[in-house]
C-alpha cells in the first residue's frame, strides 16, 4: 500500500492582479455543491502548509515581488497551479501597462487551467492533476 | 461635440459640491489632460463640473473641504500628472516601482504597529493593512491598494469604444454587470440610441441578479466573521445556488458580458419562464436562510455594535451603497437618478440607521428581497418568446458620463470617444473606491479580531478600485 496521503493536498491561493472573477469559483470549490475536503483538499493559510500553489491574475507591477516571496515559501516539492486566462498570459489585461505576461507564465506554472472564468469542475480536474504531478515529483 | 455631460455653472463649484456631498450624490473626480472633472448625480443622472488645467498654476485640492475627495485627487495627481496647491495626503496614490509604500500609523506609548498583507491568507484579493493598536483596540487603520491595478483605463484608452466592451466587463469580476449596465448606457448616451423596453427589462433582471449573488455572498461572510459557521455554509450554498441562476438567465455564472452596447447579449433570458420558476424556488429557501440568520440571537448580538460608521462620517468620507444607507443615507440611484425601465418598477430602497455591522446586513437582507420583487415583476413584463437584440452604435466624437447602482454603491463610468470611435479617456469610480475609506473609519475603537467581521460587512472589491 503507498502513502495513504499522496492524494491530499493543501493549497495556498495567489492572487495577482485578478478581476476576482476566478476568486468566486475558487470559494466556490469550498461551498456545500463542490465540497473539495471531500478529496482530502484544504485551503491552508501560509505557503509553509502548502503542496499547491494557485495562481490567478495577469500579474501586476506592484504585485510581483510579494508574489516571488510567496511561491518561494512552499516546501519542495510543489505544483504551481495556474487559474484562468489572465493567468495563463491570454487573457483580458495581457499588455496593460501595469500588468504582466500572466502570473502563471511568470512563475513557471506546472499546469494551467483555462477559462474566464474556470467552473469550479474544471478548477478541480486541475488540482486532481496537480496531484498526480506532485506523486510524480515526491 | 455630443455633450451629455457638461452643464452650465449655476452654483460655484465649492458651493456645488457641498452641496452634493450632504445628499451623498458627490460620486468623485478625475483628470484629462486639460482639465478636472468633479462628477455629480443630479435626479436625471450623472453630470460633470470642470475645472481647467491651467499651466503653471496649482489647482485647488477640494479634498481640503472633502475628505471623500481625497482619492480621487492623489490619483488625478500621480496618474494625470496634476498639480494641487496642498493635497491633505500627498502620498502617491498608486505603488510606483520598487517602492515600499508609507503607512500612516498612530504612535505613541503602548501603542504598536502590525502589517497584514498583500498576500492575504484566504481566496481574496491583496491589499495591505497596517494597524496601529494598544492591546486588541484599534486606533487607526491604514489601508494601502492598488496591488491589483493593471492600468485598465490606459490600456483600454485608443481601443476601439463598442469592441472594448467584453474588456470593461472584466475591470472587476464582482461589479461586472453593474459596470457594464453604465458602459453601455454611455455610449448609448453619445450615439443618440433608446433601447426598447423590453431590452431594458432584461437589463434590470441581469443587474438585480448580480445584487442577489453579491448581497448573499456578503451576508454569508459576515456570518462567517463573527464565527457561524452554519450561517456561511448556508450561505455560500444559496450562492452557489444564485451563481447557476445567472448561468441559466445569461449563459455565465457572474453574468459577463450579459449587458452590451446598444443591447443585450446572446444568451441572456432566452427562456424567461424558466427563470422566473427557478428564482420563485430560491427565494423560499432564500427567505428561510434570512429569518434564521436575524432570530439567531448569538450572531446578532456580535453584529450589532461592531464596526460602527456615523451617519457624519459616511457623508464626509463618501460612503456609498448598503453601506451608505445602513447609516441613515438614503441616496439609491435606481430611486434618486433612476435610468431604463427602473423608473416604472417604483423600487423600495432600503435603509437603517445604527451603522454597524447589523445595519449594513440588515439593508443587505432587505435589498435581497427587493432585487428578487423586481426581477419577478421585469419578467412577467416580458414577453415569453423574447428575441434579445442589440442596436448597431455609431459613436460621434463627444463625452458621456453614467451611473447605475451596483451591489456595492454607484458605479460611474467616463467615455470620452474621439472621432474614429475609439476611447480618448475612460475613467471608472467604482463603489468599492468611494468605501474603502469608510472600511478603514469603521474599524476605530474596534478590537483587531473584529476586522475579518467589519471588513466582510462591507465586502469590497479589490480590482475596480485598483483599475
Amino acid at each position: 500500500m503507498g502513502n495513504p496521503f499522496a492524494a491530499s493536498l493543501g493549497i495556498r491561493h495567489l492572487v495577482c492582479g485578478s478581476c476576482n472573477g476566478c476568486e468566486h469559483e475558487m470559494n466556490a470549490l469550498g461551498n456545500a455543491f463542490y465540497d473539495i475536503t471531500r478529496d482530502g483538499w484544504d485551503i491552508v493559510a501560509s505557503p509553509r502548509h502548502a503542496d499547491v500553489i494557485t495562481v490567478t491574475g495577469p500579474m501586476t507591477d506592484a504585485m510581483r515581488a510579494a508574489a516571488r516571496d510567496t511561491v518561494d515559501a512552499v516546501p519542495r516539492p510543489r505544483v504551481i497551479l495556474a487559474i484562468g486566462d489572465c493567468a495563463a498570459g491570454t487573457g483580458t489585461w495581457a499588455g496593460a501597462p501595469q500588468a504582466g505576461t500572466g502570473a502563471g507564465v511568470e512563475l513557471c506554472a506546472d499546469l494551467f487551467v483555462p477559462g474566464c472564468p474556470p467552473a469550479p469542475d474544471a478548477i478541480r480536474e486541475g488540482l486532481h492533476g496537480a496531484a498526480e504531478l506532485l506523486g510524480k515529483k515526491r | 461635440m455630443t455633450g451629455v455631460a457638461l452643464r452650465a455653472a449655476v452654483l460655484p463649484l465649492a458651493d456645488e459640491l457641498r452641496a452634493a456631498a450632504e445628499e451623498s450624490r458627490l460620486l468623485g473626480a478625475y483628470a484629462t489632460d486639460h482639465d478636472l472633472r468633479y462628477v455629480l448625480a443630479a435626479r436625471d443622472g450623472a453630470y460633470e463640473r470642470t475645472q481647467a488645467r491651467e499651466p503653471g498654476r496649482p489647482a485647488h485640492a477640494h479634498s481640503q473641504q472633502f475628505p471623500m475627495l481625497s482619492w480621487d485627487e492623489r490619483e488625478m495627481a500621480d496618474d494625470r500628472g496634476v498639480a494641487f496647491d496642498a493635497l491633505p495626503d500627498p502620498r502617491a496614490f498608486f505603488i510606483a516601482p520598487g517602492v515600499d509604500p508609507p503607512a500612516v500609523t498612530a504612535n505613541g506609548e503602548g501603542l504598536m504597529h502590525f502589517v497584514v498583507g498583500p498576500v492575504h491568507a484566504g481566496i481574496i484579493e491583496p491589499g495591505r493593512f497596517t494597524f496601529s493598536s494598544g492591546g486588541e483596540t484599534v486606533v487607526h487603520l491604514d489601508a494601502q491598494l492598488s496591488f491589483s491595478r493593471r492600468g485598465c483605463e490606459r490600456h483600454l484608452e485608443g481601443s476601439d469604444a463598442v469592441a472594448a466592451a467584453p474588456k470593461v466587463a472584466r475591470i472587476c469580476g464582482s461589479c461586472s454587470a453593474a459596470r457594464s449596465f453604465a458602459y453601455a448606457r454611455a455610449l448609448e448616451a453619445l450615439a443618440g440610441v433608446r433601447l426598447s423596453h423590453e431590452v431594458e427589462l432584461a437589463r434590470v433582471v441581469v443587474a438585480e441578479l448580480e445584487r442577489v449573488y453579491n448581497h448573499l455572498a456578503d451576508v454569508a461572510a459576515s456570518a462567517a466573521g463573527a464565527g457561524f459557521g452554519p450561517g456561511f455554509a448556508r450561505g455560500m450554498a444559496l450562492k452557489e445556488k444564485a451563481m447557476r441562476l445567472n448561468a441559466t438567465a445569461s449563459g455565465h455564472r457572474l453574468l459577463f458580458d450579459a449587458i452590451v452596447p446598444g443591447g443585450i447579449g446572446p444568451g441572456v433570458l432566452l427562456e424567461p419562464e424558466r427563470v422566473l420558476h427557478e428564482i420563485a424556488l430560491l427565494q423560499e429557501e432564500i427567505d428561510a436562510y434570512l429569518r434564521g440568520l436575524f432570530s439567531t440571537a448569538s450572531l446578532v448580538s456580535r453584529w450589532q455594535r461592531a464596526g460602527v460608521v456615523e451617519a457624519r462620517t459616511a457623508k464626509a468620507f463618501g460612503a456609498a451603497g448598503p453601506a451608505q444607507r445602513a447609516s441613515k443615507g438614503t441616496f439609491d440611484v435606481r430611486t434618486a437618478a433612476t435610468y431604463g425601465a427602473y423608473d416604472g418598477l417604483a423600487v423600495r430602497a432600503a435603509g437603517a440607521s445604527a451603522g454597524d455591522v447589523f445595519a449594513r446586513c440588515s439593508v443587505k437582507r432587505d435589498e435581497i428581497g427587493e432585487s428578487i420583487r423586481l426581477i419577478c415583476t421585469a419578467l412577467r413584463r416580458l414577453p415569453t418568446e423574447h428575441a434579445p437584440s442589440v442596436v448597431r452604435l455609431d459613436l460621434p466624437r463627444g463625452e458621456a458620463v453614467t451611473v447605475v447602482e451596483g451591489p456595492r454603491g454607484a458605479e460611474t463610468v467616463a467615455a470620452h470617444v474621439d472621432g474614429e470611435g475609439r476611447l480618448a479617456r475612460f475613467h471608472a469610480i467604482s463603489a468599492s473606491y468611494r468605501n474603502w475609506p469608510i472600511v478603514v473609519k469603521a474599524m476605530d475603537g474596534n478590537i483587531v479580531p473584529d476586522f475579518p467581521l467589519v471588513n466582510k460587512s462591507f465586502n469590497l472589491c479589490y480590482a475596480c478600485a485598483d483599475r
